[in-house]
């Protein structure tokens, strides 16, 4: 649920002189890359936007941005450089993997330390892309996720090619598209067999609980002093494969306002059909919700069934571990709307 | 800005300027618990006012009660603060927030965010009180330790450093932290949306002591307005008038910011209208000035909520497009007031 913004940055001009230096240093020692035996083939990869990206070899020193990186260790790759949108020592998706042999070169949006990742050396940089609408169209004028804009974007080139993973439209389909990534920097079968597996049996069993208790309607939400915001379900993809499993998700205006539906706090009445509330770790949370006294009657709330949420990456190991929490929640929730 | 005297108008037109005054409160009032983002009918508002177990979803009292009573406390305040900090530096593009208040407020609600990681409105309140306090007494311990506070000048000056000193720091943590940056531009736009009157207490405790010194400094903001040297030769005390002017402008630029954010034009606009209605004399001028400013805010804040579809825009966005024009109509109807 990260609202495909990009925020300005007053750096680039330090950084676009760091840069350059990197650069002619890069440049005095080429040559010297290691290249592990099984990768010397040529690799070329086609990403979300058409781009064709081809290194001499097969990456195996891979940067990446926190969801993406995500993914990776879930598939057991250990990306060398991780850059993310909040601190990734105390990102609690992190906490299953071991971040020892990796270095973390930014902690908020578009902040990353060119010279960190220069000397880490990759071969590869991912991140997502975000649709700029319903349709799906990506936006190649504008800088990929996690990136302040073009300049700082060329200059991340210049450390490594860039691919992006495409994070809107269906999830199973974003799911595919990390999959397919991960297979094409050397993932084992055996692991994505096995993550698959937790999946599928995890998704099994969100359909039969969803299936049963049809009466519980999910909200995924957003709130603060303004009001609260409604994920449209049918945006935003982790949202679309619970809803494609069977799973009721708050969904009063499908149309209109891509991705959010904002309402004050006089109107929050009108949202108030979910019988389990997904709030945003970002946002206000239970203590804060009860305080506004316009919300203070909503049902879910009352029958004490909020549930602080973050955004889970588009993998088969992190799904299934949220899409097990979702079916403990809707399995045990009492239909109170 | 010429140096005409301010004490003009007669006092015919007092009478007039009151019932106005009273009349437009009573209009903006009515209009706050009347309309809002969610389109209830009149008589259902009548109704829930006069019922208020039958307040469904507590819209009339958990949301328009609340914004009607802080929306005319703030902007009352910052009309006052607005009259003291035009009539203290005998300036009238002065706004209260000149003297570092605003910017101390900022920096340590985005400090207190960024430390404690909390969104809480409770903890934000707090520390937008203590910052402001904080910024005022550096600017007033910076300006008596250089050229002294009988002029004005060196509080501007003092004033405008710290803020932009504070400023400064203040987007340095904002823009190192996207937690406290979603945090900070929530509250610094300055809305009334989503506020209680349970933590009222404290910032009550600052509008009372904020009246009591605004009231005091009255008789010397007519002096100070006729020039420094003739202050002087009325018999005024100009560091005690300095003082009591300081502690009102803080005190009350403080509670509002501590409820609202930082919202700007009321305080300076709103002595402008109140100045033509009533004149300079500050016995006039600065009530006059608190009932300008609620109204002032009142009506930009029924505007926000009206256009906003189902969410609302925020009074303070409202207030710098609708107090803009209404700032460039007021300087080029006519000449202003001379202070």
């Amino acid at each position: 649920m990260v609202p495909p913004s990009a925020v300005r940055r007053p750096f680039a001009l330090f950084a676009s002189l760091l840069a350059i230096a990197l650069v002619l240093a890069g440049c005095a020692s080429t040559g010297s890359r290691s290249s592990d035996a099984g990768s010397a083939a040529a690799w070329t990869y086609t990403d979300a936007t058409g781009a064709t990206i081809s290194v001499d070899h097969r990456p195996t020193r891979i940067a990446a941005f926190a969801d993406q990186a995500l993914t990776l260790f879930s598939y057991g790759i250990t990306p060398v450089a991780v850059f993310g949108r909040v601190p990734v020592k105390t990102d609690s998706r992190f906490a299953d993997f071991d971040l020892s042999k990796t270095t973390i070169v930014g902690n908020e949006y578009g902040e990353i330390d060119l010279e960190k990742l220069a000397a880490a050396k990759p071969d590869l940089i991912v991140t997502g892309i975000y649709p700029t609408d319903r349709k799906g169209t990506l936006d190649t004028t504008q800088p990929d996720y996690g990136i302040t804009d073009l300049e700082q974007q060329k200059q991340l080139q210049a450390i490594a090619p860039i691919v992006t993973v495409k994070v809107g439209g269906a999830g199973q389909d974003v799911i595919d598209a990390n999959v397919k990534l991960a297979e094409e920097l050397g993932a084992k079968p055996d692991t994505i067999a096995a993550a698959k597996k937790r999946f599928d049996d995890a998704a099994a069993r969100l359909t039969a609980v969803a299936k049963a208790r049809p009466d519980i309607e999910v909200t995924q939400m957003y709130a603060d002093a303004d009001g609260v915001y409604l994920v449209k379900p049918d945006d935003e993809p982790v949202t679309q494969l619970y809803k494609s499993l069977g799973v009721n998700l708050t969904d009063l205006h499908p149309d209109g306002e891509y991705y959010w539906d904002k309402y004050s706090w006089e109107n929050a009445h009108q949202m108030m059909t979910g019988d389990v509330l997904l709030v945003n770790v970002e946002g206000y949370q239970v203590a804060d919700l009860k305080k506004q006294a316009t919300f203070a009657d909503d049902p879910a709330l009352q029958a004490g069934q909020v549930y602080p949420w973050i955004d889970a990456a588009l993998n088969y190991s992190a799904q299934a571990e949220q899409m097990t929490k979702l079916a403990d929640l809707i399995e045990k929730a009492k239909s109170v709307v | 800005m010429t140096s005409s005297p301010p004490l003009r108008r007669t006092r015919g037109t007092g009478w007039l300027a009151a019932a106005a005054a009273a009349a437009g409160v009573v209009l903006v009032a009515v209009a706050s618990l009347a309309l809002g983002s969610d389109h209830l009918a009149l008589a259902a508002v009548f109704e829930r006012l006069l019922h208020p177990r039958e307040d469904v979803g507590a819209i009339v009292w958990g949301s328009r009660v609340p914004r009607t009573v802080l929306g005319a406390l703030v902007g009352a305040c910052l009309g006052i603060a607005g009259a003291v900090m035009q009539g203290q530096t005998r300036n009238p593009l002065a706004d209260p927030g000149l003297f570092g208040v605003s910017a101390g407020a900022s920096l340590a609600v985005v400090v207190g965010v960024y430390t404690l990681h909390t969104t809480s409105p409770t903890l934000i309140l707090v520390l937008a009180l203590v910052g402001a306090i904080g910024a005022s007494m550096l600017v007033f311990a910076v300006a008596a330790l250089g050229r002294g506070l009988a002029s004005p000048v060196p509080l501007a000056i003092a004033g405008t450093a710290i803020s932009a000193l504070f400023a400064a720091v203040t987007s340095f943590l904002v823009l190192s932290d996207q937690t406290t940056l979603a945090a900070y531009r929530v509250w610094v736009v300055g809305s009334l949306s989503g506020r209680r009157l349970d933590d009222l207490g404290v910032v009550l405790a600052f509008v009372a002591l904020g009246l009591v010194l605004a009231i005091a400094n009255i008789r010397a903001l007519d002096s100070l307005s006729l020039g420094m040297e003739v202050a002087r030769g009325l018999g005024e005390s100009l560091l005690r008038a300095r003082l009591i002017g300081l502690g009102t402008i803080t005190l009350l630029t403080a509670a509002s910011v501590a409820v609202t954010g930082p919202i700007g034009f009321v305080g300076l606009t709103a002595p402008h209208i109140a100045r033509r209605m009533v004149g300079g004399r500050h016995a006039r001028l600065v009530p006059m000035s608190a009932v300008v400013g609620a109204v002032v805010l009142l009506a930009s804040d029924v505007i926000g909520r009206m256009i906003g579809g189902r969410a609302e825009v925020s009074v303070g966005v409202v207030l710098s497009v609708v107090g803009g024009i209404a700032f460039v109509a007021i300087v080029r109807h006519g000449r202003m007031a001379a202070l």
